[in-house]
């Protein structure tokens, strides 16, 4: 899984393609890790194109979740396909990873 | 000519290990403590050893170490030791089988022809993963507790690797403790994190609620986890037998539901996240009754490889454990609609007897 960075102004997205799993999970991560380091700490990872996340995946997201808010942002996820959304909802990590319909709403709020 | 070292306090038991493996074909020598048996197996080099574990100077357990150290010979323990942690142990200081006493000279003799045919280089090459699923597997549960009135069984879908699922039961005849997880990822850390969430998960498990459990296990995994960045998911049932009263916490996991006699099902509840994602996370107990003829069943995820959604996935396991006779064959059809799927597929299953029993 490649990871494309696009500051939008405001906040930073993210876009990955492929499956988010045991093997591409450590790379989020660092992703993750050196956009905060850069200063970007309003994230939304654009998951249109991860068609598969497992508990690896899932682990990674919380994981960069909890980075984002420790250095005072936040990370939100768009474009959820289903299969993603089915592993949020069964492990109730919906309730603090909330999926949004776009990368623009993501951050539309504040 | 095979060459077998019988070690054996017992002169009879010596004598009838002696006589079933010569009418096989097999030299024999004889050993009475295990100073002896040392002392013989560096001497003659046998190619099978039968190991008594109660031996008058050392401990069977300690000779299978030492004979290890310096012998590739088939180790076949014949004790009459029965506890899980006894086979374990002697597994993971080398031995090759285990054969509880008494034994059926039949089986013996079976035993050991199925030894010798293999060749010994192949058990030089296990690496550490088939070596970690063997110990894995020796860690699930072989029988269920007897329960009156209940039906249980449990089983993994074979796997060649380790993996994070394991379930794990306990019962006082009265009631009943049944926990069924997942961690985190695939492989050998995933095993190691399961190993360590199935001890923590033992203590008290009868007499503590599921609430309380679930709270106290969180408390001693959440540091690890968070360190480590893994989490797991758990349904951690108890039934009140003469009830058939079920309390339970659904710890992320999702995946367990309760089948009403006429085959209409419904999923448990969610209690609060998987343990480990979220510090200081609190876990609601939820209820259920479980009726005569009803089945509550608990999967894991291994299963969703094989179905569009959940509601697909469990819709398949109800139809698959409804029809079942009993707990067992119920498991095995369960398991079956996973045979797809590369992940690891558990599944437990608990029937409550009709009225009639």
């Amino acid at each position: 899984m490649n990871f494309e960075i696009v500051d939008r102004g405001g906040y930073t997205a993210l876009a990955g393609t492929g499956r988010l799993n045991m093997v591409s999970a450590p790379k989020l991560r660092d992703v993750v890790t050196e956009a905060i380091g850069q200063g970007h700490n309003r994230l939304v990872l654009d998951m249109a194109g991860t068609e598969f996340i497992d508990s690896s995946g899932l682990g990674a997201l919380v994981g960069c979740l909890k980075a984002a808010r420790q250095a005072g942002g936040d990370l939100r996820i768009a474009n959820v396909g289903s299969q993603v959304q089915m592993v949020l909802k069964l492990t109730s990590m919906d309730r603090i990873l909330t999926p949004y319909a776009s990368v623009d709403e993501a951050f539309g709020d504040d | 000519m095979i060459r077998a070292l019988i070690v054996e306090d017992s002169p009879d038991i010596s004598g009838l290990l002696a006589s079933t493996l010569r009418r096989q074909g097999y030299e024999t020598a004889s050993a009475a403590t295990g100073h002896a048996a040392l002392d013989a197996a560096r001497r003659l080099r046998p190619d099978l050893i039968t190991l008594d574990l109660g031996l008058p100077d050392i401990d069977g357990l300690d000779v299978c170490r030492s004979l290890r150290s310096f012998t590739d010979a088939y180790i076949l323990v014949v004790s009459a030791r029965t506890d899980e942690a006894d086979r374990l142990a002697a597994f993971e200081l080398g031995a090759d089988d285990y054969l509880t006493k008494p034994f059926s000279p039949r089986e013996l003799a079976a035993k050991a022809a199925a030894l010798v045919r293999r060749p010994r280089t192949a058990l030089e090459e296990e690496t550490e993963e088939e070596t970690a699923a063997r110990v894995q597997r020796g860690l699930m549960p072989e029988q269920a507790p007897s329960l009156p009135g209940y039906d249980l069984a449990g089983g993994c879908r074979p796997s060649r690797s380790v993996g994070g699922d394991f379930f794990d039961w306990e019962s006082d005849g009265g009631s009943l403790a049944v926990s069924l997880a997942d961690a985190m990822g695939k492989g050998m850390g995933a095993a190691l994190v399961a190993a360590t969430a199935r001890a923590v998960l033992r203590p008290g498990r009868l007499t503590r609620s599921a609430a309380d459990l679930v709270r106290r296990a969180a408390d001693s995994l959440d540091p690890d986890l968070i360190r480590l960045g893994s989490f797991l998911t758990l349904l951690h049932v108890r039934l009140d037998g003469p009830t058939g009263r079920v309390t339970y916490v659904d710890a992320g996991h999702g995946l367990g539901i309760l089948v009403q006699p006429g085959g209409h099902w419904e999923r448990v509840v969610n209690s609060g996240p998987p343990l480990g994602l979220l510090p200081g996370a609190v876990w609601a107990e939820h209820e259920l009754e479980l009726p005569p003829d009803g089945t509550v069943v608990m999967v894991s995820d291994g299963l969703l490889d094989s179905f569009p959604g959940v509601d697909e996935a469990l819709d398949a396991v109800a139809s698959a454990a409804a029809p079942s006779p009993d707990a067992r064959s119920a498991v095995a059809a369960i398991l079956d609609l996973g045979e797809a799927a590369e992940d690891d597929l558990t599944a437990v299953v608990l029937r409550r007897g009709g009225e009639r029993l």
